[in-house]
């Protein structure tokens, strides 16, 4: 299959200008105004960019095409070339990097406001975390894939450390350790596909999987496939690298960890859709996926539930629900494919939500997230009782927020696939999501005020206008694909109509 | 002679027990629910087998039943096995790896 060379004007500005701005902020160091107005700036610049962006490629490196028969089709005429090295920007691409780009905007907006020591080192990180999310949201060859996912994973860790505590620092490390093991296995799996087809390109890999027959070679691609899984659970934080990554998630600024799930989870989608293309007809391959995902889903609340400090709990559910997206990415089906994506674009929202709660708590309201004590907190501060309280019901499945719609999708998907053990679990993750936060949301926000402690929270809250601001869109986004969920099904629809109608052109 | 606690008296004395602190903390509400999904969890695990073979199913359904209240509380194990100690995380990593590399090779 051919496409014609556009070079799409967005795509390197979505890579590019983050990357520049990292450079400069980085440079200012410490001069929060310059920062504050550079980098505020350059996050409305690529939001800007995601939504009126058309939708297309970038070329980087081509040759010519393998058809889906195995024939290969060459003309004197570039345009008639294949795109080897390939970014894609389409409708997917376009609803979750656009919620990306908010949810970056909202990030520096809260950090620049929060923090004033390395401030420019700091949002270099943020800035960079986001370009290796989108680069893995966009790239269609093996290459970029695989230095996006290891860019991803080193920031993760910066983006930790630089929280400053000594066992955010530990936590980075442990994280880090991980990622030479896991890049490399992402670097074997890609190099073993690449050795089998010859094909950088991921959509020429499956067209010449699909055409030939590999023979003795298929135990080769198995293993290929076991390989892609390791990097897919590391880059996601899934079972059994679920406590490293709850401890990322944790130990980050609340923030922070925003933009940290919103990259785990894009790059669950992306690495999950590329395993689901590449080995979705293999026999085991997709039961395989769906084990690590219900244990996932399981292990994650029930760690959630015995927590007893909301950044802890927030940080278990974040990876229950990880297992959540990775459900319905498993089940293989259009339905469940739809469920996942749609489930990822909510969590992402919803978790938002919560951790800005927390950050609040945290910071400006000079308190502990831990459920010990406290208590009082709505009485001094009502809004952002009222958010924390609708961000978890919407965490919780209830209507008529976000998370009913996607969990369910996953639950009609997963009865379809004739599965209610696994219909089951999912049910059981989202009551248990409720328990796991309303205990904690009650013992914070709505349980009396104990006699004052020295740890006791001090005056009434003044909820700075920004932070106002960013929960007040995030809840109506999150009622609005509540109560109108057919606005993302047609951004989520197309590509996972493409996974399911293989042979699969990005 | 009987005893004259109630059954929850007996229940909440059993919980202490095991888990210590006040009966009524946040922890032990917490244990007790992770305790009971982990319950449900293992015998919807065992369940899924009636895939291959429904006798097989059952069989297992009852075993896992059996094995949960024998081996009861698990939650402490669960919360020690899903701990961040790097060598028990790079433990269990190497066996999902072989699991995953045993069944999809098997297929061939």
């Amino acid at each position: 299959m051919n496409e014609a060379v556009t070079n799409l004007w967005s795509v390197p500005l979505l890579i590019i200008i983050p990357i520049l701005t990292a450079i400069l902020v980085n440079l200012l160091y410490n001069k929060t105004k310059a920062i504050r107005a550079i980098s505020v700036g350059a996050s409305i610049a690529v939001l800007a960019i995601a939504v009126l962006s058309p939708y297309g490629f970038h070329w980087f490196a081509g040759h010519p095409a393998v058809n889906s028969d195995g024939t290969y089709t060459f003309t004197a005429s570039v345009f008639s070339w294949k795109l080897s090295l390939e970014y894609y920007y389409g409708p997917l691409q376009q609803i979750l990097i656009g919620l990306m780009s908010l949810l970056l905007l909202f990030t520096v907006l809260i950090a620049t406001k929060s923090l004033s020591k390395n401030l420019g080192p700091y949002l270099a990180i943020i800035f960079l975390t986001y370009v290796s999310a989108a680069a893995v949201l966009m790239t269609n060859d093996f290459y970029h894939l695989w230095i996006a996912v290891e860019l991803g994973s080193l920031l993760v860790a910066g983006l930790v450390a630089s929280s400053g505590t000594a066992y955010a620092q530990k936590a980075a490390l442990k994280y880090t350790f991980f990622s030479a093991l896991a890049g490399s296995g992402l670097a074997i799996s890609l190099g073993l596909i690449l050795g089998l087809t010859g094909y950088v390109n991921i959509t020429d890999a499956i067209h010449f999987l699909m055409s030939n027959d590999l023979g003795g070679m298929y135990a080769v691609l198995y293993v290929a496939f076991a390989f892609l899984t390791l990097a897919w659970v590391y880059a996601g934080g899934l079972v059994p690298v679920h406590p490293l990554k709850s401890d990322v998630y944790r130990s980050a600024f609340p923030h922070g960890t925003v933009l940290l799930q919103t990259q785990s989870k894009l790059m669950l989608v992306a690495i999950g859709i590329v395993m689901l293309r590449l080995f979705g007809s293999l026999p085991f391959a997709t039961d395989v996926m769906l084990v690590i995902s219900v244990l996932t889903m399981i292990f994650g609340v029930v760690m959630a539930l015995i927590q007893t400090d909301l950044r802890w709990i927030l940080a278990y559910l974040i990876v229950s629900h990880s297992g959540l997206v990775t459900v319905g990415l498993s089940l293989g089906t259009y339905r469940g494919i739809v469920g996942g994506i749609f489930q990822a674009l909510n969590d992402v929202i919803y978790m938002s939500i919560l951790l800005i709660c927390c950050e609040m708590l945290l910071y400006f309201g000079k308190g502990s997230t831990s459920i010990k004590f406290g208590g009082g907190v709505a009485k001094k501060s009502p809004w952002l009782a009222a958010f924390a309280v609708l961000g978890a019901m919407a965490a919780s499945g209830i209507p008529p927020f976000n998370g009913f719609q996607s969990e369910l999708i996953l639950l009609q998907a997963a009865l379809e696939q004739g599965l209610p053990e696994v219909a089951a679990v999912i049910l059981m993750v989202s009551v248990s999501t409720f328990v796991a936060l309303f205990r904690a949301i009650y013992s914070i926000f709505l349980k009396p005020e104990p006699e004052k402690t020295s740890e006791s929270y001090v005056g009434r809250f003044k909820m700075p206008d920004v932070v106002f601001i960013s929960l007040v869109v995030l809840l109506s986004i999150s009622l609005i694909l509540g109560v109108y969920p057919q606005l993302a099904f047609s951004f989520i629809n197309e590509s996972a109509l493409k996974v399911v109608l293989v042979p699969w052109v990005p | 002679m009987g005893s004259i606690d109630s059954l929850y008296d007996k229940i909440k004395r059993y919980l202490t027990s095991i888990f210590g602190g006040e009966g009524s903390t946040d922890a032990i509400t917490g244990y007790s629910s992770g305790e009971l999904q982990m319950a449900v969890f293992v015998m919807l695990l065992a369940s899924l087998f009636r895939i291959f073979l429904i006798p097989l199913g059952i069989v297992l359904l009852l075993g896992a039943a059996i094995m949960v209240a024998y081996f009861a509380p698990i939650i402490r194990t669960v919360e020690l096995e899903n701990s961040n100690d790097l060598n028990r995380v790079l433990f269990w990593v190497i066996v999902y790896f072989s699991i995953i590399l045993a069944v999809t090779l098997w297929g061939i």
